[in-house]
């Protein structure tokens, strides 16, 4: 019983039990990952494809090119409006959810209603816009019949407004779900104290309420940006080709098999989204609160 | 320092609560029903019972956490139904404590005055005043999570103190504590109540807690009030079979009125062919009555052959268990089935000590007998018959 070697049994032990999931991810994440940083300094050739080398050019090309500007700030406008939108939504239904619906069964079915989009697939969901926003859709024939316009409104569809409205309906329950969560776990008491010490309902939800699920809203965040960061399908399809992403710009070089410069794009889109992340969790301690 | 500001208006003011007629209803059923009590300002008020009796749901509908279905309360002249707690005087301490855990505890007793506006400095210094008041002034910037839970109670306290109320009202305040804190703090709610004058309502499950505490003690049972009074009625004259087995230290005994006794007293007969006498109170023959005997005003004696059958206030019995208290030693009697308890003080006992399976004989004077309001209906529906307090 001297206690060596029962330690290093143990280690072993653990070791071991961490073996597969290390695995999983060294193989699927971290060399892909490194794989994709090595390549985004090899050269393009024309014709030949991928050379082997250590160049910036790839980079230098994509900050001195306008277009990747144009892209990212876009991007970043869509994330930051989609941020804010899904945010006011996701916040409201979860604070209904939880508190307002007494009923438990009620509130599980409710909460599985804001699952319906999930229940089709992401381009119909899309799609399905169409039919409501186009020239001769829903809203437009409506306002004409009730004579609010006389000309079809033409930025409902193919525009940043209808890429917002996807990326609303796509994503807002990856922020109600993480915020629900963390609501849930608040003692309603808590809400009762802050009454009982003279908080307005307004005042029970800046005071108590926000704070307490500053965690989940964090997490729903992160969800919310690291998705619309990714995405080239939503902004391309809903906008007509009008609108592009930082994630079109890889999309276009891989067309045309200019590894290195996607490469070197994703790399940079991969530092943006890290830095977003990392502000996040500067923010707010996510880690300690979901160890709670 | 020296100029203190004003305290607010809210402390005076009558801190009496009325409650008239209220029912509260969940879905089909009723928490509490037609319930009328009175308790009068500057008191410390017990409500006691089992879970589930609608103690809480009162505590929350004088609080304003909760509406009743019907009725009216009142505090002070005040119908405050429908009115927000701080319009009503009122605060609240809650049984989890209900500390806010993302602030310090500063900011927890902080939290009245930052919803009425007041500024940084001024309510960070106020907070800390009453943080001083219950000694923990020094650990202002900790989390509630960092503390006790003795001292999270005081934040509580501190807290709810802080809205300077005419009504405090607690929600089982002790019963997170271990028994050591409990009977401490139990003392220094006793004299805060005292210095402060004004109305405390304390919710507790617990007898002792009331009995040591309250000016009045208010007895519930499923959602109506079975006695309302100070706990030295409440504990020596019970109304009814209920509160004197939730109270506990009595025996309850019921019998037929057969007619006279001695001079100004009736007797009784138990369905076990016993005797009891008690005093006249106008009963009417013929008619069944229960009574309560306190257990410490039980004498014990061995039995030594038959006791004559005409006895009067006697059982015999076996002993079937004894427990040493300290002062006295409660002495458990299986009477023909049923339990009887005997308070026997130590120097008695020791006197003439028994043991499980003794044949003893228990007796006790008239004058000690006291009647019920109601007459005992056993078992059914009362899961304190057997409890031994």
């Amino acid at each position: 019983m001297t206690p060596t070697p029962s330690t290093s049994k143990a280690s072993l032990t653990t070791y071991l039990q961490v073996a597969p999931l290390t695995l999983v991810l060294i193989l699927f994440f971290a060399i892909p990952v490194a794989l994709v940083v090595v390549v985004s300094f090899f050269r393009y050739q024309m014709l030949v494809g991928i050379v082997p080398d250590f160049t910036l050019k790839n980079y230098i090309d994509l900050f001195s090119n306008p277009t990747t500007w144009t892209l990212y700030l876009s991007t970043l406008k869509f994330t930051l409006i989609v941020l804010v939108i899904t945010f006011v939504l996701g916040f409201w239904i979860a604070y209904f959810l939880v508190f307002h619906v007494r009923n438990l069964i009620t509130a599980i079915g409710l909460f599985l209603v804001c699952t319906v989009p999930f229940w089709t697939s992401n381009i119909i969901r899309m799609i399905s816009w169409r039919p409501v926003l186009g020239t001769e859709g829903l809203i437009n024939s409506a306002l004409l019949k009730l004579g609010v316009i006389d000309q079809p409104l033409q930025w409902l569809l193919y525009s940043d407004f209808s890429v917002v409205v996807a990326y609303v309906h796509l994503f807002t329950l990856f922020m109600i779900v993480p915020i629900f969560n963390s609501m849930a776990r608040i003692d309603k008491s808590l809400l009762e104290a802050a009454v009982d010490a003279g908080a307005t309902r307004w005042g029970v939800v800046w005071n108590v309420v926000l704070p307490l699920c500053k965690t989940g809203i964090a997490l729903g965040a992160l969800f919310v940006v690291t998705l619309v960061m990714g995405d080239f399908f939503v902004v391309t399809v809903m906008s007509g080709g009008l609108s592009g992403s930082a994630t079109s710009g890889i999309f276009n070089d891989l067309q045309f098999l200019n590894y290195p410069r996607a490469a070197a794009n994703a790399v940079i889109l991969l530092i943006v989204v890290l830095l977003i992340a990392s502000a996040i969790f500067r923010l707010v301690d996510v880690r300690k609160e979901l160890v709670r | 320092m020296a100029n203190s500001p004003p305290k607010s208006g809210a402390a005076q003011g009558s801190g009496e609560i009325r409650l008239v007629n209220v029912t509260k209803q969940f879905g089909n059923s009723y928490a509490v029903k037609d319930i009328n009590l009175t308790i009068p300002h500057g008191s410390y008020c017990c409500l006691l019972g089992p879970s589930g009796c609608g103690k809480t749901t009162i505590l929350r509908m004088i609080a304003g956490h909760e509406t009743p279905t019907s009725g009216e309360i009142y505090i002070g002249n005040d119908m405050v139904v429908g009115k927000p707690p701080v319009e009503r005087g009122t605060a609240m301490m809650f049984q989890s404590y209900a500390l806010f855990p993302h602030l310090t505890i500063q900011d927890n007793v902080a939290f009245y005055l930052k919803m009425r506006g007041v500024g940084k400095e001024e309510r960070r210094r106020r907070a800390l005043e009453m943080l001083q008041r219950v000694q923990l002034d020094h650990l202002k910037d900790r989390m509630p999570a960092q503390l006790s839970g003795g001292q999270q109670q005081r934040v509580a306290l501190a807290r709810s103190l802080i809205t300077n109320p005419k009504v405090l009202l607690l929600d089982e305040p002790l019963s997170a504590l271990d028994e050591f804190l409990r009977l401490r703090m139990r003392g220094e709610l006793k004299s805060l109540q005292n210095e402060l004058g004004i109305t405390f309502v304390h919710v507790t499950h617990t007898q002792p807690e009331a009995i040591a505490l309250a000016d009045m003690v208010v007895v519930m049972d499923t959602g109506r009030i079975d006695q309302a009074d100070t706990a030295n009625v409440i504990f020596d004259r019970p109304a009814t079979p209920y509160v004197a087995r939730f109270m506990g230290g009595q025996n309850v005994l019921t019998g037929t009125v057969t007619g006279g006794g001695g001079p100004g007293t009736i007797r009784l007969k138990a369905a076990d062919g016993s005797h009891f006498e008690t005093m006249a109170n106008g009963e009417k023959p013929k008619s069944e009555l229960s009574v309560a005997v306190r257990r410490d005003r039980i004498a014990l004696r061995r039995r030594n052959g038959d006791i004559a059958s005409n006895a009067v206030n006697a059982l015999w019995g076996v002993v079937s268990a004894t427990e040493y208290q300290g002062s006295y030693v409660k002495v458990t009697l299986d009477v023909g089935g049923q339990v009887f308890v005997a308070n026997v003080s130590d120097r008695d006992y020791f006197a003439e000590p028994v043991e499980r399976g003794d044949p003893v004989v228990a007796s006790w004077k008239t004058e000690d007998v006291h009647i019920l309001g109601k007459v005992d209906t056993g078992a059914a529906g009362d899961p304190y018959l057997d409890a031994g307090h």
